[in-house]
């Protein structure tokens, strides 16, 4: 035992190089890691991220002239703000008013009805002061969405980018997550083929968007594409997507769902794979139905995950520029106009104070939306 | 025995899996058939492709090569430009954000960081201060820009421990992923004047650098639940045989993370390679890349070269797919850890 | 010998406003196996994390070998871990495992291969250097973590928990190595564990802590026969001490129908005060000449005796030991009879033991 030892000693003494060989370079990187760590990604977000973001801020209250050898800055206050809410730019950001219609009347005071009695059941189940300030955003925001809807299209009058981009947002990624979910469903199953049917399905989210722009103008050409003969047959020849508003509209979510169902469906496929087999089993024996073993069993357990992944999609979806862009140009009129186009097309006017301001408006309406669904979706439903 | 009775234990009943190959294959058609008209086109002669629509290759029309010949040897110089900067372009930010973007989610997995709310709070409003004094005022920027540091650097010692108030390491994390939620229209336009102040637009490196920037907030999410998941006695286990920070990062942590590196770095490469609107920003002519040569195609008077647009489409899916398929099994048992536990 | 002496001295660990190490003073002697025993969540753990530097310790002081180490760097302290869930590396090779501490220090290939080498013969694992963790069975992954331990020759091995994801079977021929394998190496050791029989099969000393306190440190027979705490008394034997619970009046204890005098104890009347013994220290005999009286709930035949649960006077369970061929039905009025010399008396209030000496 003894030899044993002492052998061991000396093989340390042999193997381990002394410590002081460490130059001093390694030990101040060593001493410094957490910092090395993280600051790279820090200061790439302020320089890129968070400097513009700022300097956004400050040029959406100015007005910004191009000169010979650079630009004129003036301070207009909220001049641009004004301009896109009760301005000259009113009917683009927000929509035409005008008299409401009986309608209109109707779903506006429903909404208001449902967002009181949402108060009011928040207030009864016991509120807290930061919880109120936090939910005024979302009363706020579904008031002012709904009453524009009210006032806009249901009576019988073009609405703007906000409820456009809405509308690409909630009726798109609703159905994206329906169809994504049902194929993600399906394609659990025990079924041969699945692999193929897996990187099938993936293949839209390789192309890029503008791509598929393009592509789906060729789609739907009534006289040139493919479904051409369709058309003629069906007496719509002459027929145009670009002509009415809420054909484009749908044109658009087609392919916006055509690009993102098989993100949709790869997270949801692997969160279905994921769900224990026992469960399932253990339901089974219960004499559960298919329908039963899904609603009780399947879905509670791809709940954060379709919540993660909704939550993903809606963000990205407030950014969609490029399939309105190339598909339509936001036509016809503004009707399938984004809020990214909007200020896209602002900023190609060389109006960088109206671009930078729509820009805010679209990122404080996402913000209060995401946020909204995170705190009221995601923690509340998913999380207890 | 029903059309919907099981036939054997565990499978699934003759009619439940009719409906469901008839719905699988329903949705694989939808998803094929623009890629095979994407595909067909690009063999199509022009009058084939205005005359109206022709279906099947050597029965309906005769292929022609011209779109490619157009693309590959008449333009050869646009194209192999464009490939070039593109694929340069999305190798180089998906490496910088991947690296980057994993090291600091890293961190926030691993050391606690307590930075002070005052300090930001002055860091921005001393940032905010700058830029309207130069670009309101006409103070040169450098001077604005030195004079807000020092009023920064002496407001932070100033005030010292008086504002105690700490954020932790879920706001930091919450901080980095929100930038996704910037739509990019937002910051384009002073990412533009700051390239343009250095001489960088219409270069690689400012795409590169601001690819890197818009992916990172989905390596950091992505990666920091992978990172989560790993047994924290690993990390320590090495840490007691002397291993740095670094080490252990290089020896253990990105060994284990493979899966999660993989479908990370194909997700943001993908979104690299397809970005169009920043590239049409921040490039004119050196810097530009396939998605501009896609609206290239839209030659204005001339109308659309359906033809040689669809040969460019083409020609941007095959690396990805290549791509895809290397890294397939990866896929979704990276992005899933990720997503679990958001 | 490079066994060093270890010397905690009033060691804090605050977690914001948990205190889950309180004021710990612990020596452990150069080349001593001490057992560091608590149930889950008292505080051993942190104690060793902190020991090993990978917590940082808010409170206190820690000397290694006459170092002060209480801020050194994890990696200059000279110490190997082994992790309850082994922590081998899934994407290494169990050479690679091995000789991972000796690859971070920069050693020589030739050098790592030698070293390696003689770490698994140690531990018998020649034939298994190019496999992967999971291709071992739970025995074997243990072995690799031991070798991975001792191929640095530190000055201290940390062992938390090390033989808790062993079958039992396993756990009891693991432990005899161990402490041979301690022995011969002469390294100086603590080892966290929940489990009393390792603790008593194990170590030199024992220390056992609860809430983050350090209970009773002393040789395994000092705090099995002389416990210094109800807690103690509790936590060490399997099964463990049983107590009953009475007032005190004049020089006895009140239990059920019969007075337990209270040998030599000063206590005040009408305090609480509880009575413990030990399974061993008891037999069962006729109600009338008992020390006190319960009612049979279950015998339990193990083989070389039978286990008895009582139920007592105030509903407390109790376990006597007895003959394997004892015949006692379920429900059967018995007298426990309690070796006088193998009682003790606690505070039922405090825990604290009560001596004859002292004051009640």
């Amino acid at each position: 035992m003894s030899d044993l030892t002492s052998e061991s000693a000396a093989r340390r003494d042999a193997v381990l190089p002394s410590r002081s060989r460490g130059d001093r370079l390694n030990e101040w990187l060593d001493r410094n890691s957490r910092h090395i760590f993280l600051w790279p990604a820090v200061l790439l977000i302020l320089v890129f991220s968070i400097f513009p973001l700022v300097a956004s801020a400050v040029i959406a209250f100015a007005r910004i002239r191009l000169q010979a050898g650079g630009y004129r800055v003036r301070f207009v206050g909220w001049q641009n703000f004004e301009k896109q809410i009760f301005g000259s730019e009113q009917f683009h950001f927000l929509g035409t008013f005008g008299a409401v219609s009986i309608l209109g009347w109707a779903f506006g005071l429903a909404v208001t009805a449902w967002v009181i009695w949402w108060i009011v059941s928040y207030l009864r189940s016991g509120w807290t002061l930061i919880g109120t300030i936090g939910r005024l955003f979302p009363w706020g925001l579904v008031l002012l969405l709904g009453w524009l809807l009210a006032v806009t299209t249901l009576s019988g009058r073009p609405f703007g980018t906000l409820l456009t981009t809405y509308f690409y947002v909630l009726v798109g990624c609703g159905i994206q997550f329906l169809i994504g979910m049902g194929l993600a469903f399906l394609c659990s199953r025990a079924i041969r083929g699945r692999n193929i049917f897996r990187v099938l399905f993936f293949l839209p989210l390789m192309i890029t968007p503008i791509g598929i722009g393009y592509t789906f103008r060729m789609m739907a050409d009534t006289s040139k594409g493919p479904f051409a003969p369709v058309w003629q047959w069906a007496g719509l020849g002459d027929f145009s997507w670009a002509t009415d508003p809420w054909a484009a509209r749908m044109f658009i979510i087609i392919a916006d769902s055509w690009q993102w169902i098989p993100f949709v469906f790869i997270m949801l496929l692997a969160a279905f794979e994921n769900v224990p087999r026992d469960f399932n089993e253990a339901a089974q024996m219960d004499g559960a139905s298919e329908w039963q073993i899904f609603r009780e069993i399947t879905w509670p357990q791809i709940l954060p995950v379709a919540a993660t992944v909704m939550l993903i999609r809606v963000i990205e979806a407030f950014k969609i520029v490029d399939l309105p862009n190339i598909m339509t140009s936001g036509g016809p009129g503004i009707a399938t106009e984004s809020m990214s186009l909007h200020a896209l097309f602002a900023w190609r006017s060389l109006d960088l104070g109206q671009a930078s301001a729509v820009a805010y408006l679209l990122l404080a309406v996402t913000v209060i939306t995401c946020v909204s669904f995170f705190n009221l979706v995601v923690l509340k439903r998913v999380r207890t | 025995m029903s059309l919907f009775t099981p036939r054997r234990i565990g499978q699934m009943s003759l009619g439940g899996s009719l409906i469901t190959y008839a719905l699988l294959l329903a949705w694989a058609a939808f998803v094929i058939f623009p890629i095979y008209w994407l595909v067909i086109t690009s063999f199509k002669s022009i009058s084939d492709v205005n005359a109206g629509p022709v279906y099947l290759p050597f029965i309906d029309f005769q292929p022609s090569l011209h779109a490619w010949k157009d693309l590959l040897i008449e333009d050869w110089d646009d194209t192999r430009r464009a490939y070039v900067n593109s694929i340069i372009i999305a190798l180089c930010s998906t490496a910088l954000s991947v690296l980057v973007g994993s090291m600091a989610a890293y961190a926030l997995v691993r050391v606690t960081y307590a930075p002070r709310f005052s300090t930001i709070l002055l860091f921005v409003l001393s940032l905010g201060g700058a830029l309207a004094a130069s670009l309101a005022y006409g103070v040169d920027w450098r001077l604005a820009g030195a004079v807000a540091v020092a009023i920064f650097v002496l407001a932070v010692r100033g005030l010292g421990n008086r504002f105690a108030a700490t954020l932790g390491n879920g706001d930091i994390l919450f901080w980095m992923i929100s930038q996704r939620i910037l739509a990019p229209v937002v910051v384009v336009v002073p990412i533009y004047m700051m390239f343009q102040s250095v001489g960088l637009l219409d270069t690689r490196t400012a795409i590169i650098v601001t690819y890197a920037v818009i992916n990172l907030p989905i390596v950091v999410w992505l990666m920091f639940d992978f990172f989560n998941s790993i047994p924290r006695d690993l990390e320590e286990s090495a840490q007691l045989d002397g291993a740095t920070m670094f080490t252990v990062f290089r020896e253990v942590v990105l060994p284990l993370s493979k899966p999660g590196l993989a479908a990370t770095t194909l997700l943001v490469m993908i979104l690299a390679w397809n970005e169009y609107l920043l590239a049409l920003f921040l490039s004119t002519a050196d810097a530009q890349t396939m998605p501009i040569l896609v609206a290239a195609m839209n030659a204005g008077e001339r109308g659309i070269l359906w033809w040689t647009m669809s040969a460019v489409i083409v020609v941007m899916i095959l690396p990805v797919l290549v791509l895809a398929i290397v890294l397939q099994r990866f896929i979704s048992k990276g992005i899933l850890v990720g997503a679990v536990k958001g | 010998m490079d066994a060093k002496r270890i010397e905690i001295r009033g060691m804090d660990k605050h977690y914001g406003a948990f205190h889950a190490v309180k004021d710990l003073n612990l020596t452990v002697e150069p080349g001593e196996f001490l057992v560091l025993l608590g149930p889950s969540g008292c505080g051993k753990s942190t104690a060793l994390r902190m020991i090993a530097g990978l917590e940082e310790i808010t409170g206190g002081e820690l000397i290694l070998g006459g170092r002060d180490v209480t801020h050194v760097l994890p990696k200059y302290r000279d110490i190997a871990m082994v992790f309850q869930s082994y922590a081998l590396y899934p994407h290494k090779t169990v050479a690679e495992n091995i000789g991972f501490p000796l690859k971070i220090a920069g050693a020589s290939v030739a050098d790592q291969k030698a070293a390696v080498l003689d770490a698994a013969s140690q531990v018998h694992l020649e034939q298994l250097l190019d496999r992967y963790p999971r291709e071992l069975s739970g025995g074997q992954r243990q072995r690799v973590a031991l070798a991975r331990a001792i191929i640095r020759r530190p000055a201290v091995f940390l062992m938390d928990e090390p033989l808790s994801n062993l079958d039992a079977k396993l756990r009891g021929a693991m432990r005899a190595e161990l402490k041979r394998m301690q022995k011969d190496l002469g390294v100086t050791t603590i080892y966290v564990t929940h489990d009393q029989i390792e603790a008593m099969t194990l170590a030199h000393r024992v220390a056992i802590m609860r809430d983050g306190v350090l209970q009773q440190l002393g040789t395994p027979k000092e705090v099995y026969r002389d416990p210094a705490n109800i807690f103690v008394a509790g936590f060490m034997g399997s099964p463990p001490m049983n107590f009953v619970t009475g007032r005190s009046t004049r020089q006895s204890i009140r239990i059920g129908d019969h007075d337990v005098p209270l040998a030599g104890l000063s206590v005040r009347d009408g305090r609480e005060i509880s009575v413990g013994f030990r399974p061993e220290d008891a037999a069962l005999c006729d109600p009338a000449e008992a020390t006190l009286t319960a009612e049979v709930f279950i015998a339990e035949m193990t083989g070389d005796e039978t286990l008895v649960t009582l139920v007592g006077p105030h509903d407390e369970h109790l376990i006597v030991r007895a003959d394997p061929d004892l015949q006692i039905d379920d429900g059967e009025r018995v007298g426990i009879r309690v070796d006088p010399d193998r009682r003790y008396y606690f505070d039922a209030e405090t825990g604290a033991r009560l001596r004859p000496d002292g004051t009640g």
